[in-house]
């Protein structure tokens, strides 16, 4: 799994390519925690995202609730195929997808 | 420091030094040779030098004085002279031949019987010599015998006669002797007599000794029966001959020499023992006379110079044989050292001792590429065992996982104590290899009220099961006090939440039946819906509105929902890991398959058809591996007997 951060300001942009899972959640949540002063907006680009279980939703969460605090959190591009599981677990009522 | 003559060092000083023995002596050898030949070549260049005027000066007088004897000889012969005449001419030429041939001493004329100028046939012998600066003449007799007489007689042509000291003339004395010859009436060359032209030699002692050769050489002349004519020992003179020099010389060797001096005139012979010692001899061939004269080179003085080299020689040899040697023990020990290090090194880490030294080799050598492939590889073995560890202790946990889930849900309703006949339960769990999730629950509020929970929680492993745990004595916990589902996930959600900093959240399904009617209330906490099986056979899926999972949303109000079983009615609880399970082309199970498959499952009871979903995922999924836990629970309304 890649993960390309770019940074302008207050606005971050995570762009992730491959799978989110048990296995690779680690290597995002290590890209988030701490790793978000100053930052305002954060914006997750799930174009290229081939596959995402609960722990992969976890991280999500995870960085939703740090951005709760100093900002708000988008999701860009989330593919079709994934949004039925966060229509079903809920969790497009509680982040913001575009 | 131990030598250990089997190891590394040992044998390769021992090949070193063998290659260096061999090279040096071939280099002794060789540069012997060298230097030999080139000895070889000053003496003859110096020999030739030194002897080739003294030699040419003896030949030129011998010479001289052949030539002046054979011119008497001549002389006598052809004319004949009276008695008188003859003695005339004897002192006329003796003083004569004094301006050419100064070493002349002595002229004799013996005749033949009836040869003399008086034709006698008695003895006739003429004596001219010198006396101061005249010359005399006398008698002389008794020579028909003497060798001198008889060898010319014999051979009838000129001859060197062997010197000798002579006692009337006391200097050595060397003789020439020619014959006479007188042509008779017929015409006949006839033998009259014998002239003797004698030349003394004195000379040569002051020529032998004021002769300057180098490296202790002195010059000696043998005459032709090898007899000592001059030394620079005088006592030797007339009295040692060469043989006798040679003392320890072999009669081969003599032989050698005599030969060598025949054939080649002039050269340098090795070996032959003059006065006791080994010496190198030039020797030069006299042309006019068969003497021999010889430059000898005592060995020990001539070797001198080739000896002060092997010496040199031997010294630096053996200076770089130490010097190697210390040089390869410095190396050979440098690398055989940390060789053994490392060999103990290895040991420890074979026995898991990671503690080993290892020896820091700097440089660039096989050797400390060597040690720092081995510290290299102490390194990872390290990692290795740790990840290992890391690794046993992963297997650990799940099994840890895997145990508390299997062994603290309830199996069947026996077990937890809420089986009556209004109703069949059964649950199903098969955890997958690192998960740790998936969870249900069922038990009575009441008598009446029978609660039914399944849930999935996010992750997978201890952190999960830990939720797991807590998440269902909290459920439990809550519905002693609540009835209401949605109140009893309110209040999870915000226990949870307080508690839960790593994100776990919990999609959860729960429902509460009313066993007297078949009513139910349930609540969505993001979970999947569940499906029914209606008595008809006719299947659906719940109609069951999701809302957000557990501990996502703080002060999250949750809906109650509603929906009732009828009875004969069978409701089928899973979660996802049923429907995203995937078979080795990818394709995942699915909803459809779901619904088929609970359709095709028939009056089964409730164990049976979790046996028979099982049955049918596991044709699906075939050698595909599980992902996800699988979790089922299986609800049968039964409705009130009728005749209770």
């Amino acid at each position: 799994m890649e993960i390309v951060k770019t940074r302008k300001d207050v606005t971050m942009m995570l762009a992730i390519e491959g799978r989110l899972d048990s296995l690779t959640s680690p290597q995002l949540e290590a890209e988030i925690v701490g790793k978000l002063d100053g930052v305002a907006h954060l914006i997750f680009d799930l174009s290229k995202l081939t596959f995402i279980s609960s722990s992969g939703l976890r991280v999500l969460l995870l960085t939703q609730k740090i951005m709760d605090t100093q900002g708000s959190m988008t999701i860009r591009n989330l593919p079709q195929e994934f949004r039925e599981y966060f229509d079903e677990t809920g969790f497009s009522r509680v982040m913001r997808i575009e | 420091m131990k030598i250990n003559i089997h190891g590394l060092a040992f044998k390769q000083s021992m090949a070193v030094f063998a290659g260096i023995s061999i090279v040096f002596a071939a280099l002794f050898f060789f540069s012997n040779s060298h230097i030999q030949g080139k000895l070889s070549q000053m003496l003859l260049q110096k020999g030739e030098e030194v002897s080739r005027a003294n030699v040419a000066l003896i030949n030129k007088l011998f010479s001289s004085g052949r030539t002046f004897g054979e011119e008497v000889a001549y002389n006598i012969g052809s004319q004949n002279l009276s008695a008188a005449e003859l003695d005339n001419y004897l002192l006329r030429t003796l003083s004569g031949v004094r301006a050419t041939v100064p070493q002349v001493v002595a002229m004799v004329a013996a005749f033949e019987p009836g040869m003399a100028p008086d034709s006698t046939n008695e003895e006739y012998m003429r004596l001219a010599y010198f006396s101061g600066d005249s010359t005399t003449v006398i008698n002389g007799g008794n020579y028909h015998e003497k060798i001198w007489y008889k060898s010319t007689k014999d051979s009838l042509r000129g001859l060197w006669q062997e010197p000798f000291i002579g006692d009337f003339i006391k200097e050595p004395i060397v003789i020439f002797t020619t014959p006479i010859f007188r042509t008779d009436s017929t015409g006949e060359k006839k033998f009259a007599g014998v002239l003797c032209v004698d030349i003394s030699i004195a000379f040569l002692k002051d020529m032998i000794a004021n002769m300057p050769v180098s490296n202790d050489g002195y010059a000696v002349v043998l005459s032709a029966s090898n007899l000592v004519i001059a030394h620079p020992k005088n006592e030797l003179t007339f009295k040692a001959n060469f043989a006798s020099l040679s003392r320890n010389a072999s009669h081969r060797r003599l032989v050698e020499f005599e030969n060598a001096v025949h054939s080649m005139k002039h050269g340098l012979f090795l070996g032959t023992a003059v006065d006791g010692e080994d010496a190198a001899i030039y020797f030069s061939a006299m042309e006019s006379i068969d003497w021999t004269f010889l430059i000898v080179w005592p060995a020990n003085k001539y070797m001198e110079e080739q000896r002060s080299v092997s010496h040199m020689y031997a010294w630096i040899s053996f200076g770089g044989y130490a010097l190697i040697f210390i040089l390869i023990l410095v190396i050979t020990f440098r690398a055989s050292r940390p060789l053994k290090a490392l060999a103990v090194a290895a040991d420890k880490l074979g026995h898991g001792d990671f503690t080993a030294e290892i020896p820091v080799v700097t440089g660039h050598d096989e050797i400390s590429l060597l040690a720092g492939a081995f510290t290299d590889m102490r390194t990872s073995l390290q990692k290795f065992i740790e990840t290992q560890k890391d690794m046993d202790r992963s297997r650990r946990d799940l099994e840890f996982s895997r145990s508390i889930q299997l062994g603290i849900l309830s199996k069947n309703e026996v077990e937890e104590g809420c089986a009556d006949n209004r109703h069949a339960l059964a649950p199903f769990l098969l955890p997958a290899l690192d998960a740790g999730g998936d969870y249900y629950d069922f038990f009575k509020l009441d008598d009446d009220h029978l609660l039914v929970l399944i849930a999935d929680v996010a992750g997978k492993g201890v952190p999960a099961t830990l939720v797991m745990m807590v998440s269902r004595i909290v459920i439990r916990t809550l519905a002693l006090h609540h009835t209401s589902v949605s109140e009893i996930f309110n209040e999870t959600n915000d226990g949870l939440m307080s508690h839960n900093r790593d994100q776990l959240f919990v999609t959860a399904w729960m429902g509460i039946i009313d066993l007297r009617t078949g009513h139910m209330e349930f609540v969505s906490a993001g979970h999947k819906a569940p499906a029914i099986r209606r008595k008809d056979g006719s299947v659906a899926f719940v109609n069951s509105v999701p809302d957000v999972a557990l501990v996502v949303k703080e002060d999250f109000s949750y809906n109650t929902q509603t929906l009732d079983l009828n009875t004969g009615d069978t409701l089928f609880m899973y979660t996802d890991g049923l429907t995203n399970a995937r078979n080795a082309a990818g394709k995942i199970f699915g909803k459809d398959e779901l619904l088929r498959a609970l359709a095709e499952s028939g009056n089964r009871a409730p164990a049976e058809i979790n046996s028979f979903m099982k049955e049918r995922l596991d044709r699906f999924t075939g050698d595909a591996p599980q992902l996800d836990d699988i979790a089922m629970l299986t609800l049968r309304y039964d409705g009130v007997a009728e005749n209770s």
